[in-house]
């Protein structure tokens, strides 16, 4: 008995490995070999379009430490980060939860604030440039119209990157906000009804009832916006190519920068992998502080 | 009757259908002869300024095709000249370049510190390129008095300017010295209260490091040798102090981009720019006011760095690949071609006889603006030919950008560019000495 079992596991093993092998091969070839590859790149003198290679050692990580622009660009990847999800989340949420209704139109509407989903990163950032554009754009021509200064945007090393992350508020806002309006409708309505009983306001019901019974999918989207945040790479490309004076220069760019224009290989590569320990840190930032505070329903 | 017919015609087809990949997989099989006669070419080529050059270079190589029985050139629209030049060295990686290629002159270090270029020196001595080129141009391909490219389309920045706007504010003359540029970018600048209307003055962004080495030979420094970077001497830290005390003065744009500024100058929103005279037909033709064009202005001396580039040939070919690619690159910039193409877009004609055509000469004479880069050619020489010239490039434009938006001193910025560029072309030498 038990060593029919014992056979009928090891069959389901092996359907089992089978099933996974194909994407097990892609994985290795296009995700991990590249990892180890970079590894053995950055203690070395690679030059993109030359087959000799120089052992280093630690050299290009030393360079990396005395780097002044891979300090600031570090600095923009966070500060992009830091801005760009919490606030396209926040942005989503409310967003979610104004368009969770049965009123007529809302269809309407979630497509609406869909949209910029769909749209192709460079024709949205294209599009961008042109808002932005100082003399003639449309966002200083109603700037003017508050009476507001205008500004330089895209031109200006302290709006630029701030520009970037407008921009992906819109972009990305849509997308948290379809993954959140999914969860919310899992909410169960007499949770609501017992509130709305006991004269709960809508804000503190958002706080207390709303945000800790869809915290799974919130911390998952936070994940997800991460994940998004610092493979930033087109807005980067189309619209300032890291300029002006480096202002939007964001570490997936300058990792570019570096392999492919400079044909340094070797310190792309170490720059890859230091990008790779930004986020396994970004990651594990998020899963220690916020990932400790999900509630999962039905779970003791 | 009539079914059968289209029976027969139907299996027929379902044949040819079948059959045709196979064919076309075996043309060596069925055409020997047409095989071993066509060579094919692959040229990778950049668009570097304002105008619909692509027409353009597409046109002249459907010509060349029709005209030359046993070559075929495929062109390849690459970009920008950063793009172009990542697109070949990418191909030089898996060791399968293009034929040709038409990069930035500056690059010619970096290929020939990957060995990826045919010395073309006594091929080019046989013909009558040393002759009839001008020297000037040629001399950027050349390494070691050995040449390494036919140039194409030699330039110089310009100063471009709107002669109605100079009439507005009832200036006549185009500026000759830096102290009158910034009079005359103070005169022109129109602001409404505090929003800007105008810039007196706009220096292409993106090149403007190109820009600003034309600066530098104005005030009497090449700022770069062989193996270094000279940016840190008084005579290029005065020119970035000019350039920021025009912008603290508020006429001339403290950023911008290539196309975004030649944009600009043709909608009025700046009245002067420095920009290629690769874009001067374009400027010409389609702004809706009178377009001056003069020297960019001098301090001690009259002074410009050429771009543009030379069409350059792979080593990594067959001998008959290398053949057909010299004859392309030489009908590419035979007189005739040499005179069309710069007419067409501002270029300077690298040949002499193309100078001397008559339908040159006419042209000259109905647009003398197109003399002005090339009087100004005799003043210039190569741009930033140093190894590791592209981060070169990107420091430099760096230190300039925070500069200009006051984020650190002219001084500071660029004794700190040196010294960061001199440590990488000593990196990039050490490495080509292990090689």
């Amino acid at each position: 008995m038990s060593q029919n079992l014992g056979r009928i596991q090891r069959k389901e093993m092996l359907l089992a490995y089978a099933l996974l092998l194909p994407s097990l091969v892609f994985l290795a070839a296009f995700t991990y070999w590249p990892i180890v590859r970079s590894i053995w790149f950055s203690l070395n003198d690679v030059l993109l379009g030359d087959p000799d290679i120089f052992w280093l050692g630690a050299e290009n990580y030393l360079r990396l430490l005395n780097d002044r622009l891979f300090w600031k660009v570090l600095g923009n990847t966070a500060f992009y980060t830091f801005t760009s999800v919490p606030l396209s989340i926040a942005a989503a949420l409310l967003l979610a939860v104004a368009l969770d209704s049965k009123l007529r139109g809302m269809a309407f509407y979630r497509s609406a604030f869909f949209y910029p989903v769909m749209i192709p990163s460079v024709a949205a950032g294209m599009v961008w440039v042109f808002l932005y554009a100082p003399g003639y754009g449309p966002i200083n021509e109603a700037l003017t119209g508050l009476g507001l200064p205008r500004l330089d945007w895209l031109y200006d090393s302290k709006w630029a990157l701030p520009a970037i992350v407008i921009m992906s508020i819109w972009k990305y806002s849509g997308y948290f906000m379809l993954i959140l309006l999914a969860a919310l409708k899992l909410v169960p309505s007499d949770l609501y009804e017992a509130a709305r009983l006991d004269g709960v306001s809508a804000f503190d019901r958002l706080v207390h009832i709303t945000i800790p019974m869809i915290s799974p999918t919130l911390y998952f989207v936070i994940i997800i916006g991460t994940l998004h945040s610092y493979q930033i790479f087109d807005y980067v490309y189309v619209m300032t190519q890291g300029g002006p004076a480096d202002s939007t220069n964001v570490l997936t760019f300058y990792i570019y920068q570096n392999g492919f224009q400079y044909q340094d290989i070797g310190y792309a590569s170490a720059l890859a992998n230091a990008l790779l320990i930004f986020v396994l840190g970004l990651i594990g930032l998020v899963s220690l502080t916020l990932g400790r505070r999900v509630h999962y329903l039905g779970e003791r | 009757m009539k079914a059968t017919k289209l029976n027969i015609s139907r299996r027929g087809l379902l044949a040819g259908c079948l059959a045709t990949p196979f064919v076309s997989m075996m043309p060596n099989v069925l055409m020997p002869a047409h095989a071993a006669e066509t060579v094919k070419l692959q040229f990778m080529y950049p668009v570097g300024v304002s105008g619909d050059i692509n027409t353009i270079i597409s046109g002249m190589i459907d010509e060349f095709n029709a005209t030359h029985d046993g070559i075929v050139v495929e062109a390849i629209y690459a970009g920008s000249y950063d793009n172009t030049e990542q697109k070949v060295i990418t191909s030089l990686g898996v060791g399968e370049p293009p034929s040709l290629w038409l990069p930035i002159n500056s690059s010619l270090q970096t290929f020939l510190g990957l060995d990826a270029l045919e010395d073309i020196t006594e091929q080019a001595k046989s013909d009558d390129i040393y002759d009839d080129f001008i020297g000037g141009f040629l001399g950027t391909a050349i390494s070691s008095d050995r040449l390494y490219g036919l140039s194409f389309q030699p330039s110089t920045p310009v100063l471009y300017y709107n002669k109605d706007a100079f009439a507005e504010v009832g200036i006549t003359e185009a500026p000759e010295t830096w102290d009158q540029l910034f009079e005359t970018a103070k005169a022109l600048t129109v602001r409404d209260g505090e929003a800007l209307k105008r810039w007196g003055l706009i220096i292409g962004g993106g090149w403007h490091d190109w820009m600003f080495e034309g600066y530098c030979r104005q005030n009497g420094l090449v700022p770069w040798e062989a193996d270094k970077v000279l940016w840190d001497r008084p005579e290029s830290v005065e020119a970035l102090a000019f350039w920021k005390t025009m912008v603290d003065a508020g006429c001339m744009a403290p950023a911008s981009t290539w196309q975004g500024s030649a944009n600009d100058f043709m909608a009025g929103s700046t009245a002067m720019l420095y920009h290629s005279t690769g874009s001067l037909t374009n400027l010409r033709t389609s702004s809706p006011f009178e377009v001056g064009v003069a020297f960019m202005p001098k301090r001690k001396t009259w002074g410009a760095s050429q771009g543009g580039g030379p069409i350059m040939i792979a080593k990594k070919q067959s001998d008959a690949q290398k053949e057909a690619a010299y004859t392309f690159a030489r009908w590419m910039t035979n007189t005739e071609n040499q005179a069309a193409w710069s007419r067409a877009t501002g270029y300077l004609a690298v040949r002499k006889s193309s100078w001397e055509m008559p339908e040159m000469q006419a042209y000259l004479t109905e647009v003398p603006q197109a003399k002005v880069a090339m009087e100004q050619s005799a003043y210039s020489g190569a741009f930033l030919q140093v190894p590791a010239y592209s981060k070169a490039r990107e420091v430099l434009k760096s230190a300039i950008d925070r500069t200009l938006a006051g984020e650190v001193q002219a001084e500071a910025a660029l004794v700190s560019a040196t010294d960061e560029v001199n440590r990488e072309i000593a990196r990039v030498l050490r490495r080509q000495q292990r090689g």
